[in-house]
Parts: structure tokens; sequence; C-alpha cells
């Protein structure tokens, strides 16, 4: 047995091991996770996107990436986005993707879909909200912070959740979506009326949703970006005095954010419920197509955003996509 | 706290680091510190019941030692014995009493007593009990430091799953702690993920064939049930001598080495010499505490066999407080006894067809002999009840072939399990002529890495546990 070995070595050797290691069930878990291209979380997807590419980043619920087509948007505008929301999202999740989000691309602006203010503080999609992030500080922060304590082992080593793919792994898939990180649902709702006594929750609850949003326009505004709070129109409505509220919060927190509450403007915004909405919640793909008129005539128009400099590859990838979707 | 559970891997780093860092005469405080949290964290009411068998033992052993005394070790043995008789057999003892007295058309309702059953309880008093028969024939000096003979009880590798230790093996390592070194720290390491692999990817995942078929043995086909029952004999051992090795490692990455539980024992060529090869803490304990005080083989060829019914009815019970454990120790000890009366036949049949004693055709036949009979047995082990049992038995030689329906597991996890157990079998058979971990120690670095990596990574993406799994504890666990 080998006894001469300096200590320093045998702590280099365990150390790299575990490094070694840890590389190894990374890559392993990485490989295993099922791919997610659509409802949300579109990490890969988004990290393809050429870096400081995108005008307008869009930061929420399904409500963001079932209503928000950045594609129609441009379409209107020529403003290029993103939207990075997650299924549920809560607001604490949206500070550490937003900080994510940030270190890839530098948007003029960002739309916080506000329906999280309005959630639990742990909402039912964590894992593949979390389980998708990139392995950076922002992730660590979202486990710490945004995960319910049991999920928290699996969210750092996504082997815990995923191990068991190995029967029926599938090549993963490349390059940017077309959809940048919309999902467009089909179909109309029936019989649905508006609902507003759907979300209630605790004023612990609301204060701390308040604080993580504050976190976040703080960061924009450290950033130099202008930030928008926006209620998407819906018929999933929160009681009318509890956006009265929010409105007043921000007014008095961050006088410089824009509050937008279009819960209820459908007719303002040439939408039909009967006809635009998927469920009582969200809006569907023609839903989304009248939205994005509504949403480019306020960036453009109320805060005056001009579509940034784009690199010609990038540019015609971005028109690529509109004649696809005319084609279609 | 499990072996393989988030805090023990806190847990058992920072033990082993404190126990290196700290001076030499506060190791086996530390230790014990250590094993009594880890005990806690197992519930913290089956504490003082620990500390009440550590308490009478040590108490006897101090006093046997001045005075050995029959009735003073009678009460020695029957103070952990009588606590472990309660709070483990009292309920089956009355419903036994009851069904008899049913029996005479006396009809008499069982209290249904809820009763604390301590992890561990079986290994620790069993070790107790040893301890104070080895100080009363002064094989063993009395322990004088408290701490010491806390921690010979307590130390938690072995606490709630054993091996049994005895004095004479790990006291003189708590006399002189040992230092932990390179090698036992990274052979200890590699031992704890061989006893990882065995239990994720092989024993929890046969435990889904296994659970699914004995769950409704009648949906199932000949082959399937025969199968589940050849799949609960693999399991039992890689369950149980993976948390042995799980033991072990943990122990020897402080540089402490317990006793051996487990020796390749499907490779044995009698059921006499399985059971020196299946949980040898045990039936070592069994052999000196019992089977020889009890007159051994020294007492005729009768009273011999008697003698092996006995042990093997009280191992029985000792594993669970039911029938079908009785049944499964009692047909162990009449293999024994039949294997003894039909020698000479057997001999005389092997001479007859040809085979030679030595042969490889006679051994390979012999092991396939004692794995068919240790397969039987583990019926009685596994089923809920005896009748559970019949049915298992009535469906291996009645109804159909094959039936189609889940058996709990799909091709791929016959795959996994098949690769694992061909793995397992390779590693048996080398560990015939050396340990695991010392064959690995000696391996050339990039060989040690690449087979460490290797089967972490096995263990990680084969191994059954996380969400969707129920996952299986140890089954020793409930003993």
């Amino acid at each position: 047995m080998k006894t001469k070995r300096p200590v320093l070595g045998h702590i280099c050797s365990a150390v790299g091991f575990v490094l070694l290691a840890l590389l190894l069930l990374l890559g392993a878990g990485a490989l295993l996770r099922p791919p997610q291209e659509t409802y949300g979380s579109t990490w890969r997807a988004y990290r393809a996107e050429p870096r400081n590419s995108i005008d307008v980043l869009y930061l929420g619920s399904s409500c963001a990436y079932c209503d928000i087509d950045p594609v129609e948007i441009y379409r209107h505008s020529g403003l290029t986005g993103y939207v990075m929301g997650g299924s549920e999202q809560t607001m604490s999740l949206t500070y550490w993707y937003l900080r994510q989000c940030l270190e890839t691309q530098t948007p003029q602006a960002v739309v916080f879909e506000a329906t999280g203010v309005f959630f639990q503080r742990y909402q039912s999609f964590t894992q593949p909200n979390i389980a998708y992030m990139p392995f950076t500080l922002n992730r660590l922060g979202a486990i710490c912070t945004a995960a319910e304590p049991e999920l928290r082992p699996g969210l750092l080593l996504d082997l815990w959740f995923y191990h068991d793919r190995w029967k029926e792994l599938s090549p993963p898939l490349l390059g940017p979506s077309d959809y940048k990180g919309y999902t467009p649902v089909e179909g109309t709702a029936e019989e649905i009326r508006p609902d507003p006594t759907s979300r209630q929750l605790s004023q612990e609850q609301y204060q701390e949703n308040l604080s993580w949003l504050l976190r976040s326009l703080e960061l924009c505004r450290e950033r130099g970006i202008l930030a928008v709070v926006a209620v998407n129109p819906t018929y999933y409505r929160c009681d009318p005095e509890q956006y009265r509220r929010l409105g007043e919060d921000l007014s008095h927190a961050a006088p410089d954010v824009v509050f937008l509450n279009w819960s209820a403007a459908f007719a303002d915004l040439g939408l039909e419920p009967e006809v635009h909405l998927y469920d009582k919640a969200h809006l569907n793909r023609e839903g989304a197509a009248v939205f994005a008129k509504g949403l480019s005539d306020f960036l453009t128009g109320a805060l005056d955003l001009v579509p940034m400099e784009q690199t010609a590859p990038n540019r015609t990838a971005w028109d690529a996509l509109l004649t696809q979707r005319s084609a279609s | 706290m499990l072996f393989l559970s988030g805090r023990f891997f806190l847990f058992w780093p920072v033990t082993a680091l404190g126990y290196h860092l700290v001076p030499r005469r506060w190791k086996a405080g530390w230790l014990l510190a250590a094993s009594w949290f880890f005990y806690l964290c197992a519930g913290a009411a089956y504490f003082p019941v620990l500390l009440f068998v550590v308490l009478s033992s040590y108490a006897a052993g101090r006093l046997l030692e001045r005075r050995p005394r029959r009735g003073l070790l009678a009460l020695a043995v029957l103070l952990p014995a009588g606590l472990l008789f309660v709070l483990k057999y009292l309920t089956f003892a009355l419903e036994l009493a009851a069904a008899g007295l049913a029996a005479l058309g006396l009809t008499v309702s069982s209290p249904a007593l809820k009763l604390l059953l301590p992890a561990g309880l079986s290994f620790y008093v069993f070790q107790a009990v040893g301890y104070v028969i080895d100080v009363y024939r002064g094989d063993q000096r009395a322990q004088r430091s408290f701490l010491r003979h806390a921690l010979f009880l307590s130390f938690f590798p072995q606490l709630l799953s054993g091996p049994i230790a005895r004095s004479a093996q790990l006291r003189p390592q708590l006399e002189s702690p040992p230092s932990v070194t390179w090698d036992s720290l990274r052979g200890g390491a590699f031992r704890f993920l061989w006893g990882a692999f065995k239990k994720l990817v092989i024993a929890d995942r046969l435990a889904l064939l296994v659970n699914t078929v004995f769950a409704a043995p009648a949906n199932f086909g000949r082959l399937q049930v025969i199968g589940a029952a050849v799949a609960f004999s693999l399991q039992i051992y890689c369950d149980f001598s993976a948390y042995s090795d799980m033991a072990l490692g943990s122990a020897q990455t402080m540089g402490f080495t317990l006793t051996e539980n487990f020796r390749q024992p499907y490779f044995s060529k009698s059921i006499q010499e399985f059971w020196r090869r299946w949980h040898i803490s045990l039936s070592s304990w069994f052999r000196d505490y019992l089977y020889i005080p009890l007159g051994g083989s020294r007492r005729g060829r009768v009273r011999k066999y008697v003698n092996l019914l006995v042990v093997f009815a009280v191992s029985g019970l000792w594993h669970g407080a039911a029938l079908t454990f009785l049944v499964w120790g009692l047909l162990n000890g009449g293999y024994q006894v039949l294997g003894a009366l039909t020698a000479p036949a057997r001999m005389r049949l092997r001479q007859a067809v040809g085979l030679r004693e030595d042969g490889r055709l006679t051994a390979l036949l012999q092991m396939g002999c004692t794995f068919l009979l240790s397969t039987l047995a583990w019926v009685f082990f596994q089923a809920s009840s005896l009748s559970l049992a019949g049915q298992v038995f009535a469906r291996m030689v009645q109804g159909p072939l094959w039936v189609y329906a889940s058996a709990g597991v799909d091709r791929w996890d016959f795959l996994a399990a098949a690769g694992a157990l061909a793995l397992l079998l390779a590693v048996d058979w080398a560990e015939q002529t050396q340990p695991l971990s010392q064959r690995w120690l000696k391996a050339r670095g990039p060989v040690r890495w690449a087979s460490a990596l290797a089967l972490l990574l096995a263990t990680a993406v084969f191994g059954c546990y996380g969400p969707g799994y129920d996952a299986q504890s140890f089954i020793y666990f409930q003993f």
C-alpha cells in the first residue's frame, strides 16, 4: 500500500476526482433531461440566440408564453424579442430568470407579465422551470429561494429527476427556436365568464412577491433597461382592488416603471374573448397575433422603442420566420 | 438516517473528517457523539432503549468480571433479551396464544398493542448479550470505559443492521482508535459505492418484479412466479450484502475494520456452507452463544440435529415475529439435517454416475442445488403469510406458463438487471481470491479512476431512486 504520497497530492487527487465525477453526473443529467422547446423555460433556445440581439425580453408565467408572440411583434414593430416564461412562474423565479437572461442579452425593455405577483410562494411547476436553467449562480439562487425544499436535491443534480430516461433517449434538438419562447395554443374556450376571485393570497405572500418584483425592477434600473409590468387580457382575473393596489405600490416604490392593467382591455386591443381566448387565462394563436399588434403599438409608441441594429444573418433569420409564418 | 440519503452524505464526511482531525484522546468521544446523533435521526424515541441496553450491559460486564455467577449472567442476558421480546415478539406471542386458546374452544381476543420497535434493536441486543457472555466466560475483560462500551454498541456503521460486532474484534480498535489513511479512505469509499450499486441498480430493480408478483401470484404464469422467487434470492443478497458493504466501507474510511458479513454465499456447495458464508456475524453468534451451549455436536447425532433445528428456529424468529420466518428458519435447519442424513447416499450416487468429488461439474451441480433450496426457503421469508407462500408454490407448478401482464419491470429493466448481475457474478468470483477494494487499490491509477467513475455513473443512471420510485428501504432494517 502506498503511504508516502504527500497529503497535498491526496487532497488534489480527491478534489479532482470529485470534480470529474460531478462533471460526469451533470453531463449525464443534461443528456437525459427531456428536451423542452415549448411551454416555457426554453433555455436552450434562448442561449442559442445571438448575443445582444434581443430588443425586448418578456418574462412571466404561461400568460406570457401563450399570449406574447415575439415573431408577430417583430412583424408589426421590427423589434426582436424573446419570451422567457415558465409555467406558473413565481416572482422569485422571475428575478433569477431575469438575472440569467441578462448574462447574454442587453434588451432595451423588459416586460414583466404580472400574474406571478398573485401566486403562492411555490406553484406546481418548479421542477421544469428550474431544471432547464443553465448551471450558474442564478440557478443556485433559484434553487435556494424559489424551489420547494424537497425538490432542491434533484434540482442540484438533474439525474435525480431524469436518470430513468436512459430507456427513451432521443437526440438533442439544436439551434434557435422558431417561436422565440412563445407557445401557440389552438382552439377556443366554451362558455367562459370573467372570474374575478380566482387568485386569493395572504398579505404576507403578496408583500413577498412584490419584493421580488421590486428587486427585478431595481436590476433593470441598474442596467438602464426600461421596465414594464403588464397584466394581459384575461378572464382569470384578480379582484380589481388587487390590481389597483399593485399599481399604487409600484407607483410608490418604482415610479419610473410603467404599469399596464390590460386584464379587461379586450375591446381596446381588438380582442374578442369568444374568439381569441383559448381558456379563461390564455389567448389562442389568433388572439396572440391580435394582442401582438396592441403590444407593438405600445412598445414603439408609448415607450418609443426603436429596433436595434442587427447582424445581417440575424435579420435574415427573423425575416425568414415572418415568411414562414405567412406561408403557414 | 439511511445510508443512501442526502443527510448521510453530509453526516459521513463530516464525521470522518472530524475523526481524522480531533486529537487521539477525543476520537472515541467524537465517534460516540456522531453515532448517537445518527441514531437520534433514526428516531429520538429509540434512543432510551439503546441507552438502557448500553447501561445494563456495561454494569453487567463490570459485575460479572468480579462475580461470574450464573444467576447474574441470566439476569444480564434476560434484561436486554426481555426488552427485545416485549418490543418485538409480545404481540406475536399474544396472537399465537389467542389462536391456541381458540383451538381449545376458548375465545380470547389478543390486545392490540402498539409498541415501539427501535431500529437495529435485534442487532445491538445480540451484540450486548455476546459481550456479557464473553465476560462471564472470561474470554474478554469487562470494559472499564463507559464511553468505549457505549461506542462498541452504538458505532453508527453497524448500529442499524450490523454486522453484529464481537468484543474481541472491535474492542482493540476502540481502545486504540485507528488512523485514517489514504488507502483506508478511498478503499472504504469505493466499497461503499459498490454497495450502492448493488442496492440501487440490482436489489431495488428486482424488487419491482418481486413485489408485483408476490402481491398477487395468481395473476401470473408459472415462469413469472419462479422468476420472481429467483429474483428475490438475488434481491435479498444484493440488498443485505450492499448494506454490509456500505457499513464496512464507511467504517473503513475511518480506519476501522468490521466483521465481514458475506463471503459469496451463492457459491456454496451445501446449505451448511451457505450459512457459513451468509450473514456471517449472525451465524457465528448463534454458533458460539446458542448452538455450542446447547451441546453442539458433542452429545450425539440426534441431539445435534435437534440443536440445529432449535438454532435455526430461533434464527428465523430473530428475523421477524411471524410464522413465515419460523418456517423459513426450520426449513434451513431441516435442509442441514436432511443433508447430513443423505450425505452417504449422495456420495454413492455421485460415484455411480461418475462424478468426481472435487470435479467442477459436481461443484456446479451442488451450487445449483443449494441455490434452489435456498430460493424455495426464501419464498417463506418474502411472503407475508403462510397461505401466500402456499399460493406462490402452487402457482409455480400449476396454471399457465406465462400470463401477459405487467410484472413491474420492462425489458430495459430486465436488461439493466441482467447486465448488473453479470458484473456482480464476475466480482463475486474474483473476490474469492481477493476482496474487491484491495484489488481496486492495487490497480493502476487510470484503471482505478475509470472504474470508480464508471461505477458511480452506472449507479446514478441505472439506479432506482428519485421521484416515481417507491424506494425500498433495506430489507434487514425491519429486523
